[in-house]
């Protein structure tokens, strides 16, 4: 459809009002990215319709509202927490290095649950392993069902020191680590899971990150000090 | 320099503080519009969860965005509501998608209907639009105002105002336009 003056008139103002939907509606909006002349006749609406929104009756929103936006911009208060229960859970958290975590805390841990306005469909776990002082995520972390694979974004990671390697580890409800291998830092490290890893993440749903020799732990279980903890959520 | 000016010059500081990641200014504004922005998703969506969740999104994507509102864009206020509209217009329709349809809107209609025109004005650009809405054919205004604050869709208003969806169309079609002819004089 060509983008006539008339037509960018009509359908801008049918945007704003909403009654322009579906398919028309998501035209509308590639047109909005397009043209700047689009974008100036929607605004015109927006701030026209803009004063019907002004004349409507005020209702306070319950505090959990305010709570909830925190909770999601700064997720740190309330993942600090639950990563101290978690700690607290018992016996189950005692594998070797773990007393590390102590030692790491000021590095810290903590687990966001990713705003993804579309979930794919086949992303089953997804979470985040973030730092105390970075806004950004260290790394994001998702889980494809369909392909069997758990893949970690670095976001801001950064290399770890000279002559170390990061090295990811599935932690079970019971029992020793399990490694998923050795993470270089720059692209996306995937793994493909087996039956039993898959099995094992599905439970427990939590990872960690040591740093190890270069190459990797050479006992199969973590020998340096455990990084971050990441618990991961269900989508 | 009238309240109104007042407020926008003051929510317009607090969106640059906002953009510069000011936590302090952000709650703030939040203080100061959530009220306006939850009565507008409550009126439109009529589902409290639904309009809770809107603000939330609202204003999480007002963090994020704070620093891509220019006055182009209207007046702050104007802006922070229409993100929080269109989310609330997203959610309806996700929400929709998954209902059986029903006739439960029809009860909606009269609360609809009392108009908003009756509610005292606020800004010479209110007056100004308010003035606009009059001149046009009573039935053009009822389907706009039944859009913009119950998020009709044609059908809706097609049933609730017991006419062919066509005519609902061009209703809205045109009287949005003459509403445009008018607001540029």
């Amino acid at each position: 459809m060509k983008k006539t003056p008339e037509r960018i008139e009509a359908l801008a103002a049918e945007y704003v009002l909403g009654s322009l939907r579906g398919a028309a509606r998501q035209r509308f909006e590639r047109w909005m990215m397009e043209s700047v002349r689009v974008r100036q006749e929607v605004w015109f609406w927006e701030e026209k319709l803009g004063y019907l929104g002004q004349q409507i009756q005020e209702e306070a929103p319950p505090a959990s509202v305010w709570s909830g936006i925190e909770q999601r911009l700064w997720p740190r208060r309330q993942a600090a927490l639950s990563a101290t229960a978690a700690n607290d859970g018992a016996g189950r958290w005692l594998w070797p290095g773990w007393s590390l975590v102590a030692t790491a805390a000021a590095l810290v841990l903590a687990v966001i649950l990713l705003q993804q306005p579309v979930p794919m469909d086949d992303e089953r776990l997804s979470g985040a392993i973030v730092q105390a002082e970075l806004t950004d995520p260290l790394w994001l972390v998702s889980e494809s069902a369909f392909e069997r694979r758990l893949k970690l974004r670095p976001v801001a990671a950064t290399a770890a020191e000279k002559g170390k390697d990061y090295e990811l580890w599935i932690v079970p409800e019971d029992g020793q680590p399990v490694s998923l291998g050795v993470m270089p830092v720059g692209d996306t490290y995937q793994v493909t899971l087996d039956a039993e890893t898959r099995e094992l993440l599905s439970s427990s749903r939590t990872l960690a990150i040591s740093l190890e020799p270069v190459g990797g732990s050479p006992t199969g279980a973590p020998t340096g000090p455990i990084l971050h903890v990441a618990k991961l959520y269900e989508l | 320099m009238t309240a109104i000016d007042t407020e926008q010059d003051e929510l317009m500081g607090l969106l640059v503080a906002v953009a510069r990641e000011d936590r302090q200014a952000f709650q703030r504004l939040y203080e100061k519009i959530s009220g306006r922005m939850f009565g507008l998703c409550l009126k439109l969506a009529n589902q409290r969860d639904l309009a809770e969740e809107a603000v939330q999104d609202a204003f999480v994507q007002i963090w994020h965005h704070a620093g891509e509102y220019h006055n182009d864009r209207g007046a702050p206020l104007s802006w922070m509501l229409t993100i929080a509209r269109y989310r609330t217009l997203d959610l309806m329709r996700a929400r929709k998608s998954k209902q059986t349809a029903g006739d439960s809107h029809l009860e909606q209609l009269e609360d609809g209907r009392e108009g908003p025109l009756d509610v005292s004005l606020r800004t010479a650009g209110a007056a100004q639009l308010t003035g606009c809405l009059e001149e046009l054919s009573e039935a053009q205004r009822d389907s706009i105002l039944l859009s913009y604050y119950r998020g009709f869709t044609h059908d809706e208003l097609s049933e609730a105002l017991s006419s062919p969806i066509g005519t609902v169309k061009s209703w809205i079609r045109r009287g949005l336009m003459a509403l445009k002819r008018c607001l540029e004089r």
